[in-house]
């Protein structure tokens, strides 16, 4: 009979196959904990509230998991979200047809990632210096061609919005008072099931994984690890683009500030959901999961009329407590 | 080099390779060969040149000057990719397996199976674990199940796999990097038959260590370096152990 020390270290092996166990506990705990604790925590408005907020910035999350997964950090996804933004207002504003308008703005998010990937590739300065440093010049660029200003979309909504980020009315007249659910919660499921595939089912999912993992051992197995790179920046970019034009059809204004501190919930959503600080190992469930309870968290606190500051701490406490449970589990002794 | 496919052809042969990295060079014209069915062991201190001048032949760099000559035909390797393509395979002691990644997806790193559906490449997981199984099996390597992660096997059970693997994937010319710096005795003794195995199955294998007493016991011919220049070939029964150590630290010129 194996004692119950090796029986449970065995048990803590057979966790550490899931990256995102410790995700999904402390998911459990915290959603039982607001079920019991929050008033109107468990109705559809609440519930709405939560996956729609989370949907957005669970988009972007998607990108930066994918990136971290390679072994790479992208802190401009928030500046980047606002210059698509932008992009895209200003160019309705001009009379730009709005599918035109939407491609124009996914276009620039993708560029300025392929602008963080080929930096970090060419120069080997690592992503995170790079990515602090885009940070700003993207945001500068927000400023600037929003003229440090609001923009609006004053205009009839066209059909567009309405696929992008509608109201998914027939479900939501299904409670008194009516909830909020909205199609984006739609598109961050449609996304971050495709790139999990992506990631655990493809080749190209295999090598990203190589490249976070050990980059030295991918390339000398003929991985094009540089181009791998590239892409997850390419799609950190066009992903944070994507939540940006979301977000912009449902909310029809942008602000110079739009995106600022999204990067670092993206990238502490990432970590609780069990994706790895220095790549290799991590998935994209996780790291949605990792989102949804952020989301989760701040909006239980918000029904428990505690104050929105202690969000950030609890937020910041759960982060240190996810890593330290994923690093426990992982231990090999 | 008219005699392609001939018994006597080496395998390879480089030729007068230059490589300076700025100021510094790693590598003064050097002549190396290997041939057919031999395990060549590549020894010398560090800073010898020896890694350079296996980086140049599997591609991760390019000489400054030189002629790779492989079975007999001219060759320019770009990457390593195409050293890969020439079957030329490579264990690297550190660079070999990603730890993070189960065994069968890192026999398959770079070589996936996959099914193309449109632009995608679907992996075909079930036959990656099965043939890893059984061609690990084959080179006589047991695993316990292929989906296990490498991070949690001892040394020698990794460097076992990356050399079933280039074996499995019809390596022509393997070549070992350090493979036993980091092991046990019973498991240098394992790696050590596995590279016996190796050439018995045909194939030419690079031996690098610094280690005299591991090379000794496996190799058929020792090319030493020193400071970036070759001090000479010599043929196994040629010189003694502390005739070898005493080559590679440059106790005694020859």
């Amino acid at each position: 009979m194996p004692s119950l020390t090796v029986t449970l270290t065995r048990l803590r092996f057979r966790l550490a196959e899931f990256s995102e166990v410790v995700a999904l506990i402390s998911f459990l705990a915290v959603f039982l904990f607001f079920v019991t604790a929050a008033e109107n925590f468990l109705t559809p408005v609440c519930i709405a509230n939560i996956l729609t907020f989370a949907s957005i910035t669970g988009i972007v999350v998607v990108g930066v998991a994918m990136l971290m997964i390679s072994g790479e950090f992208d802190l401009s996804v928030g500046s980047t979200f606002a210059v698509a933004s932008y992009v895209f207002a200003l160019s309705l504003n001009a009379g730009v047809a709005p599918l035109a308008a939407l491609l124009l703005a996914l276009l620039v998010s993708a560029v300025l990632g392929l602008g963080n990937g080929l930096i970090v590739t060419w120069s080997g300065i690592p992503s995170f210096i790079t990515t602090l440093g885009t940070m700003l010049a993207y945001r500068g660029i927000a400023r600037a061609i929003g003229g440090g200003d609001f923009a609006y979309y004053t205009g009839e909504k066209p059909l567009l919005f309405d696929v992008l980020n509608g109201p998914i009315t027939a479900l939501n007249q299904l409670s008194h008072p009516p909830s909020n659910f909205r199609v984006s919660i739609l598109w961050f499921i449609a996304i971050a099931i495709v790139m999990s595939l992506v990631l655990m089912r493809t080749r190209y999912g295999n090598w990203v994984f190589a490249t976070g993992g050990n980059p030295g051992a991918a390339l000398a197995q003929g991985v094009a690890v540089k181009r791998v790179k590239v892409i997850n920046f390419v799609l950190a970019g066009l992903l944070a683009g994507v939540a940006s034009v979301m977000q912009f059809a449902h909310r029809t204004s942008v602000d110079p500030l739009r995106g600022e501190g999204m990067e670092l919930v993206a990238v502490a959503a990432a970590v609780i959901g069990g994706v790895r600080l220095t790549g290799g190992f991590g998935t994209i469930v996780g790291a949605s999961v990792g989102m949804v309870l952020l989301t989760m968290l701040e909006q239980g606190l918000v029904l428990m009329k505690i104050p929105v500051q202690i969000f950030r701490a609890v937020a910041g406490a759960i982060l240190i407590l996810s890593v330290i449970a994923n690093t426990y589990i992982s231990r090999r002794e | 080099m008219s005699t392609i496919g001939h018994e006597d052809t080496p395998v390879v042969h480089m030729e007068n390779i230059v490589k300076r990295f700025g100021t510094i060079t790693a590598l003064d014209g050097v002549d190396f060969t290997v041939d057919k069915q031999q395990v060549m062991a590549l020894v010398g201190d560090n800073g010898a040149g020896k890694s350079t001048l296996i980086k140049i032949l599997t591609g991760v760099h390019r000489p400054d000057r030189g002629q790779i000559y492989f079975e007999g035909q001219p060759v320019q390797i770009q990457s390593p990719r195409e050293a890969r393509a020439l079957g030329i395979e490579t264990c690297y002691q550190d660079l070999a397996l990603v730890n993070l990644m189960s065994i069968s997806r890192n026999f398959f790193l770079g070589r996936e199976l996959a099914r193309r559906l449109g632009p995608v490449n679907w992996l075909d997981m079930r036959e990656m674990s099965t043939l890893t199984r059984t061609s690990l099996a084959d080179v006589g390597i047991n695993i316990r199940s292929p989906s296990q992660r490498v991070g949690e096997l001892s040394g020698g059970e990794r460097q076992s796999i990356a050399i079933g693997r280039a074996m499995h994937f019809g390596a022509k010319l393997l070549i070992l990097d350090e493979p036993t710096s980091a092991l046990s005795v019973a498991e240098t003794r394992k790696v050590l038959t596995y590279t016996l195995n190796a050439k018995e199955r045909g194939l030419s294998v690079i031996f690098i260590s610094h280690n005299v007493r591991h090379v000794y016991q496996v190799a058929d011919a020792y090319t030493i370096l020193r400071h970036g220049r070759k001090v000479g070939t010599y043929a196994k029964g040629e010189l003694t152990e502390d005739d070898i150590a005493d080559l590679i630290t440059g106790e005694r010129e020859r």
